[in-house]
């Protein structure tokens, strides 16, 4: 929790990450992608301020003790959401596996929620894979990146065919939460991989899922913020917006929230720290004391107390039915366990 | 002919995504100019993970627009430190197109991706010229001034629009007339593509400065 002025927010990180790049790690033949994986998030950190860059050593590996105090204790998160990306294809136990995010939660089980993953091009294995997960790991949410490069194909639609039996496995086993990351490689690489029209097509086929875009969207905030206007169960996933604009490019970042805040709404917009890229205490101190810089943003929507609520946690603990103790709430609010489990049922 | 005079053609070159010359970006990382005529390029880029397709159109674009500076020998473009470097760096050499870089992973050459993002670029670029007409609806193209303007043209004469002075000066993307009804949004759709565009020019410029250790240079 993190408390400013009198006013009480619980945090929420929507998009955390337990990794392993180091060199140990990386798939022999497959250095070069490893390296340059990692090596371009840690180019991301430089985008935060100069006193929370890590060395590319410890970026590559960091303890579970470095997790817990960059997050929990000083970063006032009080439930993280790991977001796993596997990437087996250049690291060689994974470059960050519901597995490895397990270890985390198993320290911290109050604080911590694992959400797994799925390759649609992995058939029925691959669905037999997520039930099993499923039941180990009790996933309510999955976090997909249809960049991943899997035997020789370089990404996936989640409009192609063979992604549809997975959204159905989601909705019989509960897993509610799809998070769409997307990346710089599809099939075919002559389109264009960042494209969010697959996104689209499956929100509204599957009204039962929420779709979190990871990211925003980025670089199509155009397109994300277009199609997120005409569809209930879209959100907007914030990592990277806040660790890599509000310091970098204050001007832009305000820009950018202002657009989100029009289009999309505080209702439906999720922070998430990204880490290990930035550190979450920077960023959520940063947001409550965030505003517009001056009046030339006058046609935007305002942000204030109540929607910065919201977007550090709320929304969040509504889509994973996480219990909100009374003192951080919003007035007018049910207990989100509550509100979750009558959407189950309804 | 000069390194001035390569340097000139390679700034006719744009990024296709931000709608921005790769000189301006700092993309070229050398160019070299050898007494026979003889041109080498290097080009980089924010990350090694920029995606592949937009990596080779410059690449591509670049190889070309070197050759047609009068007296240049042998052109050599290499892109650097990309994670698909050689696959593409082999293709630009050899006058491949992207199908021959990455074979049986297209469907096609990068035609309509190049044309979808021109049409992204000449909405931008409208949505910072909207608010400098008093009526968006009655102004021509030859009442726009300025850089934007420029580039409209430029981008209305590549995708087949009307680029003449008379013509409407507000086009959607597929290049008809922007109704008067339809102003209000038009606006708020374009101020929104502009930002996207520039807000991902701004952390490109970040990146390749971390990247590159180089001086950050404004947008």
């Amino acid at each position: 929790m993190y408390e400013k002025d009198g006013e009480k927010y619980f945090v929420v990180d929507s998009h955390s990450h337990f990794w392993d790049a180091s060199p140990e790690n990386w798939v022999k033949g497959a250095e070069e992608y490893a390296k340059g994986w990692i090596e371009c998030f840690h180019a991301y950190q430089g985008l935060g301020p100069a006193e929370t860059h890590w060395s590319l050593e410890k970026f590559q590996k960091y303890t579970a003790e470095d997790f817990e105090k960059d997050v929990f204790d000083e970063g006032h998160v009080d439930v993280a959401i790991f977001q796993p990306t596997y990437l087996k294809e250049w690291y060689t136990n994974g470059f960050n596996t519901a597995e490895q995010d397990s270890v985390m939660a198993a320290r911290n089980p109050d604080k911590s929620i694992v959400n797994g993953r799925f390759d649609p091009r992995d058939g029925d294995p691959g669905l037999r894979q997520l039930e099993e997960d499923h039941a180990k790991y009790g996933h309510k949410g999955v976090k997909l990146y249809t960049a991943e490069w899997n035997s020789g194909s370089r990404g996936y639609k989640l409009s192609d065919d063979i992604a549809q039996p997975y959204f159905e496995k989601c909705i019989e086993l509960g897993i509610s939460n799809i998070h769409v990351h997307k990346g710089p490689t599809i099939w075919p690489l002559d389109k264009d991989a960042f494209d969010v029209a697959d996104v689209d097509k499956v929100a509204t086929r599957y009204q039962e899922l929420n779709f979190i875009v990871e990211h925003v969207g980025l670089p199509r905030i155009e397109d994300f913020c277009f199609m997120a206007t005409q569809e209930r169960n879209v959100y907007a996933g914030l990592a990277v917006v806040i660790g890599g604009l509000m310091h970098a490019r204050p001007r832009f970042f305000a820009k950018v929230m202002g657009e989100l805040l029009f289009w999309v709404g505080e209702d439906k917009m999720l922070f998430g720290a990204d880490y290990a890229i930035w550190e979450p205490k920077w960023q959520v101190e940063g947001l409550v004391d965030w505003d517009f810089p001056d009046d030339t943003f006058s046609d935007y929507p305002r942000l204030g107390v109540e929607g910065k609520k919201k977007i550090l946690g709320l929304n969040a603990a509504k889509l994973y039915g996480i219990d909100v103790p009374a003192e951080f709430r919003l007035d007018d609010e049910e207990p989100a366990a509550r509100e979750a489990a009558q959407l189950v049922e309804s | 002919m000069t390194k001035d005079d390569v340097l000139a053609a390679l700034g006719t070159v744009y990024d296709p995504e931000l709608d921005e010359p790769i000189t301006a970006l700092k993309f070229v990382a050398s160019c070299e100019v050898a007494d026979d005529g003889a041109v080498s390029v290097r080009l980089r880029l924010p990350t090694p993970q920029c995606a592949p397709n937009f990596a080779f159109l410059m690449a591509a674009d670049a190889r070309d627009a070197v050759r047609t500076v009068p007296g240049v020998g042998a052109v050599s473009v290499v892109l650097e430190d990309h994670y698909t470097g050689n696959e593409i760096n082999a293709a630009v050499a050899g006058d491949g197109g992207f199908g021959d870089a990455f074979p049986g992973e297209t469907e096609g050459e990068l035609d309509a991706l190049r044309e979808l993002f021109r049409r992204k670029a000449l909405v931008a670029r409208q949505g910072r010229l909207l608010e400098t007409v008093a009526d968006p609806v009655s102004a021509r193209l030859g009442d726009l001034t300025g850089p934007d303007a420029v580039r409209c043209r430029e981008l209305r004469s590549e995708l087949g629009i009307d680029a003449s002075d008379e013509a409407p000066a507000f086009v959607r993307g597929d290049g008809t007339p922007v109704p008067a009804p339809e102003i209000a949004r038009f606006a708020r759709m374009a101020s929104l593509t502009a930002i996207s565009l520039e807000a991902n020019g701004g952390v490109c410029r970040s990146l390749l400065s971390v990247r590159y250790g180089i001086e950050e240079v404004a947008a």
